[in-house]
Parts: structure tokens; sequence; C-alpha cells
């Protein structure tokens, strides 16, 4: 035995006093900055879309209807439930942190959580309040870290230089591999289908893009929405606007997937893929004006099996679709493919039929069950500022019409639009190319009330109207339509905007006079907004409706207040055609069930 | 440093393409028939003597697992990961534990987890961490990990979702349409 030996378990004493290596206290040690502990959810972030959900690869998350709590509300683009974990499940693996479409989701470093009642172990993050909620640590999703891709794929387009002295379409249209990546971009939780006027199954033809089944996508498309092809090129999409993918990155391109699925299918197959319609019930019903409100009830009504006559003032159904808006953004194809697939369900069609002209109202309600009365928006409305009754100040709707019905419109060389909607684009746009055809230069100057950031336009519309060299002018206030001595117009004096509305939001513009400007135009056109041409209803139909504020009075349904009449589309719920398929279909459904109506009681 | 290295063994064992990670860490693709020669030669004359892990990566779209042998070699702080790919539908490899005693174990753990079988690797066909394991091996890409945890643990009564669409159907537009 060596002296060490001896010595040595007195050696161990001089650590007698010094401070233990080990923790105190391990039942209250904080974890690491990144511990994956309880989550915490910030609800008012949050969408309650449920990838979180779909996600879980141990079923351990639930969603449930939190609405009240917290200003949590079921409304678009928000499903009003939230994340309920079940920690008897929850494996910590936080995928639910890495996929969340908002970045709500997180996991606090909190670990320890004593309860005797293992039910308690459950809890919706944010809504059943935990000392946890607001811990600074725990496990966020890392910068860059994405399971998702942000960024939407590029739409093939023409550059400003091949597109502007011509009216081809812009957009090409993704190829299949490119439609099948932003496909996959997308949770399909949905929450776009309520946003949706017309509630497609959004989701659903998606998921068919991603499965590359286009004749079921197509069958989805057109069982919600017979403008499938045209709402592809030209819908205002707003569902993209409550699309989950917005809250951190680019939405969906929900427009260009149905877009291109209506492309994929060859157009022969669409009739068969869409079905036969029933068998005829000897009802029939007569729809004035064949625009997306009118020809989206016939649509419907016909593959209900009805008699459905439509009549046209014009020589082409479409309404504003075919009259207004301009071929660079809808080729003439694709709206008469969609007529024709509607006719096909043996709609008949009274074309150059003008009603109070060539038929009656009167003589309508006689001939038919129910009548539907969708005759648009067509009127344009002036500014009314003086000098605008001069004969080459113009509704941009009228010279939108005249284009597209094929006039050679003489472009002026210069020109002035009043208006910062989408007809203002329209008309500054269309102009532009006829400029550009006739004189090899563009001048347009185009003026709006708005400021820029509240420009009613598609901000994809004025990007595109700046690239064709169309000038615009933001916080615009027209004053006078100039006329010099010999009756020549010159061109819209203008100033500042102060506010648009007044205190109480009533549509008042105040002006700065001395931010004043003058703007060059041979032309002038007021593009500020249309109105319904009701003078054909005649004076006794007139009398007998009821009306609210210029526009007829219908109730939920559509219907008027005479019980034969239904009235839909633009004219009704304002210009948009997504909104009129809705109309559309809502119309139909009320119709069809006024006809069943009359079928039990003949039968009873 | 890992390139020349690369294009000395290149011929010799016959190497597939060459990833470089970082000037101290590459890929290099080997077939079966090579993958012992190389190791030997890559452990016994390059001075890799060290196996750091033998893994595997489900390539199931490629109908292909892909395992990845992971060599450090100290003195010159490298490291070369040697990948070989299987079919998915013949899972059988050569053990080489005899090279690694430690390989033993990642092949065991592969075979439990990937269902690839090294026959002679000593306790291969004994429970690794799943122990009574009745279902498919869970890392290949076809298990599906949510189906069996709903099948394997009940549901705590008082469960109950809803789906987001569905929901906001019933609240906002419950007779099909809205009217805005």
């Amino acid at each position: 035995m060596s002296v060490r030996d001896v010595l040595s378990p007195f050696a161990a004493w001089k650590h007698l006093f010094r401070d233990p290596v080990s923790i105190k206290d391990p039942f209250n040690r904080e974890a690491s900055e990144r511990y994956r502990g309880f989550h915490q959810n910030d609800i008012e972030k949050c969408i309650g879309c449920g990838t979180c959900e779909a996600i879980c690869q141990n079923g351990a998350i639930d969603m449930l209807p939190v609405s009240g709590v917290d200003g949590v509300q079921t409304r678009p683009g928000d499903s009003g439930l939230r994340p309920r974990i079940d920690y008897g499940r929850c494996c910590w693996c936080a995928l639910c942190v890495d996929v969340c479409m908002t970045g709500s989701l997180s996991m606090s470093n909190a670990y320890k959580w004593v309860e005797a009642d293992p039910d308690k172990f459950r809890y919706i993050p944010g809504v059943d309040k935990k000392h946890w909620d607001d811990y600074e640590h725990g496990y966020r999703r890392p910068e860059g870290h994405r399971l998702n891709a942000p960024e939407r794929i590029e739409m093939p387009e023409l550059e400003p230089g091949e597109r502007i002295d011509s009216f081809a379409e812009i957009v090409g249209g993704y190829s299949v591999e490119q439609a099948r990546l932003e496909a996959d971009r997308c949770v399909t939780c949905g929450i776009c289908v309520a946003t949706c006027p017309t509630h497609m199954p959004i989701p659903e033809y998606i998921s068919a893009v991603r499965d590359g089944d286009y004749e079921a996508g197509l069958k989805l498309l057109y069982d919600s929405n017979p403008f499938s092809q045209i709402c592809g090129k030209i819908c205002t999409r707003r569902c993209e606007t409550t699309c989950a993918a917005s809250h951190e990155g680019d939405p969906i391109a929900i427009r260009w997937l149905k877009r291109h699925i209506t492309e994929q299918v060859p157009f022969e197959r669409y009739r068969a893929i869409i079905g036969e319609p029933a068998a005829a019930t000897g009802h029939s019903v007569a729809i004035v004006g064949a625009g997306p409100a009118g020809m989206t009830t016939a649509f419907d009504l016909a593959r209900l099996g009805h008699k459905v006559h439509v009549y046209e003032a014009q020589s082409h159904a479409g309404g504003m679709t075919r009259y207004g808006i301009p071929e660079y953004r809808l080729p003439f194809d694709t709206i008469q493919r969609e007529i024709d697939l509607i006719v096909s369900m043996g709609v008949e069609m009274h074309y150059n039929t003008r009603i109070g002209a060539d038929i009656s109202m009167a003589q309508l309600q006689q001939d038919h069950d129910a009548v539907v009365l969708s005759i648009g928006l067509w009127l344009g409305r002036s500014t009314r500022v003086p000098g605008s009754d001069h004969r080459n100040v113009y509704k941009a709707v009228d010279l939108l019409r005249r284009i597209r019905d094929g006039e050679q419109l003489q472009a002026p060389k210069s020109m002035v639009v009043i208006g910062g909607g989408n007809v203002a684009m329209d008309i500054a746009r269309s102009m532009a190319r006829l400029q550009q055809q006739q004189h090899g230069q563009i001048a347009i100057t185009l003026t709006a009330l708005e400021d820029k950031s509240h420009f009613l336009a598609d901000p994809v519309e004025i990007k595109e109207s700046i690239e064709e060299q169309v000038t615009i002018l933001d916080s615009r206030g027209p004053q006078e339509c100039m006329v010099d001595d010999q009756d020549n117009l010159l061109g819209l004096r203008t100033w500042r905007v102060h506010s648009i509305f007044d205190e109480n939001g009533r549509f008042a513009p105040s002006y700065d006079d001395g931010d004043e400007m003058v703007h060059e135009g041979e032309w002038v056109v007021e593009a500020i907004g249309q109105m319904s041409d009701v003078a054909i209803l005649g004076d006794e139909l007139t009398e007998k409706l009821d009306w609210n504020r210029g526009r007829i009075q219908v109730d939920e349904d559509g219907r008027t207040s005479e019980s034969w009449l239904w009235s839909a589309g633009d004219m009704v719920r304002g210009p948009d055609v997504v909104h009129a398929v809705a109309d559309g279909h809502r119309t139909a459904r009320s119709i069809h069930a006024h006809l069943s109506a009359l079928d039990k009681q003949e039968n009873a | 440093m890992m390139q020349s290295l690369y294009d000395r063994l290149k011929d010799r064992f016959n190497l597939g393409e060459f990833t470089g990670r970082r000037a101290d860490l590459a890929f290099v693709t080997v077939s079966r028939e090579q993958l012992r020669p190389l190791l030997l030669h890559l452990r016994d004359l390059e001075g890799f003597t060290h196996l750091v892990l033998l893994t595997a990566v489900d390539w199931i779209e490629d109908d292909t697992f892909q395992l990845t042998y992971l060599l450090n070699d100290r003195a010159r702080a490298r490291d070369i990961g040697v990948r070989l790919m299987l079919p998915r539908d013949d899972t059988q490899m050569d053990s080489i534990h005899d090279l690694w005693p430690t390989a033993a174990t990642y092949q065991r753990e592969l075979r439990e987890m990937f269902g690839i079988d090294f026959p002679d690797s000593p306790r291969v066909n004994e429970d690794f961490i799943l122990e009574g394991w009745v279902d498919i091996p869970p890392y290949r890409r076809e298990f599906d990990t949510l189906r069996f945890a709903r099948e394997t643990y009940p549901e705590r009564p008082g469960r109950e979702t809803h789906d987001p669409a569905t929901y906001m159907k019933q609240q906002l537009y419950p007779d099909g349409e809205d009217n805005g």
C-alpha cells in the first residue's frame, strides 16, 4: 500500500466547502432557449386554417370554435377556429410550428406541468391562458425555414413592347409543370371558399391540378361556375385576398389554376363532362340580358329541365364580359365557348331583341312562368362638370362597347381619362393600343380623385397601364372640360383633391384650387361609374316595382316585389362578374323552388 | 483536398458523382460490389479510421434506399460520405461489422427502422428500440404515421374537430349562398 492510498480519502475533504457543480434546484431550471415545450398561439394572428392539424402525425390537434373570445370571429379570411392540442399525443416534433401559415403558432420552453386530471393536458393555446403564454424563449420557426414555397410561380406574359400595338391576350397560361408547382403551394385549408361569391370548391380543384385529373377539376368548376373560363382570366379573385398563403408569402394563384384546368381539357370534352340537362319540366322562363348573371341563371334552369329564353339587345351574348372587357384581357373565343356551352343545354337565344322596342315586359310575363331581369349597368355616369356635354367627351362604357363591337375608332392624338377604377384602366389601355397603331405614339392622361393607395382598380391593372405609357395622376378632381372659341375640346382642367368624403362619410370632394392643372386632350373620357337603363321597363312596371336608391328592390333570392319577376347581376349587386354568377345561381334556385311549388299546387 | 482524393480513387473504385459540401466534407456514390474494397482502402490507406455513422434515406419516388457511410479522418480533420443506392425491393446489404464493430448497432437500427437486412451482422434481428413492433418499418415512407398513431393510441373521450371550410359555410352562408 502506498502513501497515496492512505492519504487520498482525506484529499477529498478539500472539496467539502466548494460550491457543488450539480444544479441546486433541478425542478425549477429554465430549459434551453429553443426548447420545444408547451405551445403558444397568437390568436389574433392565427386564422384557424387547420394546417397544423393536417400536418400533425400524432392526431394531437383539433380545431375548435372560439368565436367571441378575444375578438376572434368567423369572418372572411378567418374560420374562427383555433387549434387545441392534446399533450397525451403530442410528440413535440414542432411540424405544426414549421408549417403554420401565419407564423402565429410557436412553442414556449416551458416543459413542466403537474396536474392530477389528465383532461387538463388538452388546451387551446392563446385561448386557455397559461403562464407560459408570454415566455420569450422556446421554439420558433427559424428564419428562412419554410415547408411551403412562399413565392408564386410567375405567369408568362407578353412584355409591354410586345403587346402595346395589338389586342393580343397578354397572359399566356401556365404549363402543366408550372401549374403543379403552384398547386403544390396550396395547403387546401379552404379558408378562401367563403370569400368566393359563388363558393367554388377551390381546394378540391387545386388538388385536381396537383393530381393531373383535369376532367374532375373541370366538373368541379362548372358545377359551381358556368363562367369558369372567363373567371379563369378576369375574375376579381377576392379569394386570393384571404388565402392562407398570403400571410407569409404570395397568395396561391387561384385564378390562374382555374384557367389552367379549363385550358387542359379539350373543349369538345366539356359538354360530356358537365352532363345532360334533366328531363323537360314544361316550365318556361324568360331572361332579359345575356350577361354572366342572366346566362348563369339560364344554365342552371336549363340543366334542371326548364325551357329558357334569353332576350339580348346586342348581337352577341356575354354582357359586359363581351362588350366591356378589352380583348387583351379576355379574347372573344373564350366568351363564345362559354356561351355555346350554356346554349347547348337547350337555352334559346333571341339576339338583337330590345325590351320595350321589340318585345314588352308584359308580353314576357304573359308567355313565361317567371322572368329574370339582368340588364347590367350600361349607362356611363357623367361628372357633369362644365363642358362635359361636348361631343368629344365620351363615356368609357360606350367606347369600350364600340371597340369590342369591331368599330374602327379613330383615336385622338391625345386624351384624358377621368376615373381610377378598372373601367378607366380598360379604356386607357385600349385607346393606348389604338394610338400606337394609328399614330405610333401614346398620349393618355388618367386622372383620379383617389390617391394612388386608394385606387379602386386592380393593382395589376395600374402597373400594366403605367407600363403601357399611360400617365396616371392621382388626387385630381375634374373641374371643366375646356373648349375653345371654335368649339374644339382642349382638355380637362383639374384641382388637387383635399379629401373625397366629408366627416359623415358622404361623397363630397373638397379641392385645393391653388393647385390647378390643365391636361391636354382632344377627347375626355369619363369612367366614373355606370347605371342601369331601367327606362326599358316602361312606366307601368316601374310604378309597380319597389325601388331602393335607383336600384330595383330585391329580396335575398333576387325576387322583386312582383311575384313573377326576379332581378340579378350588376344592376342589383354592383359590377363584378363572379358576383353576377353567384347571383345567377341564387336566382335560379329561387325560381326553381317557385316552379316546383307550382307543380305541387297543380298536383294537389 | 477531397477532390484530389476523388480523382485518385474514381477509376479504381468506379465511383459515381462527387458532391463537395465543404473543403473537409464530400460525398461519393459507389456500387455494392465496390463498397467493401473502397471502405477498406479509405480506412487503411487514406486515414479514414472512424465510422461516424451509417444511415439511410428512403427515396420512395425513385424506388431506392440510399445508405450513407460517413467516415472521419481524425488526423486530417476531414469526412467522407460514401453513398450506396439499394433497390427498395431487394433490401439485403453486406454487413461491415468486421470493419467497424460499431456498424453492427447501426445495421440493427436500419433493419428495424427501414427493413434493410444485414445478414450475419451480430444481433441484427433483435429488437432495437421498437420493442414489440408489428407494423412495417416506420422510417419507410409508405408508413402512415398518422394512421398508426390513430389505430394504436385510442382517443381520450371529448375530442372533436371542425373542417375550416365546412365550419365557415355553416357560420357564414348556411343556405349555400351568402348575400354579399
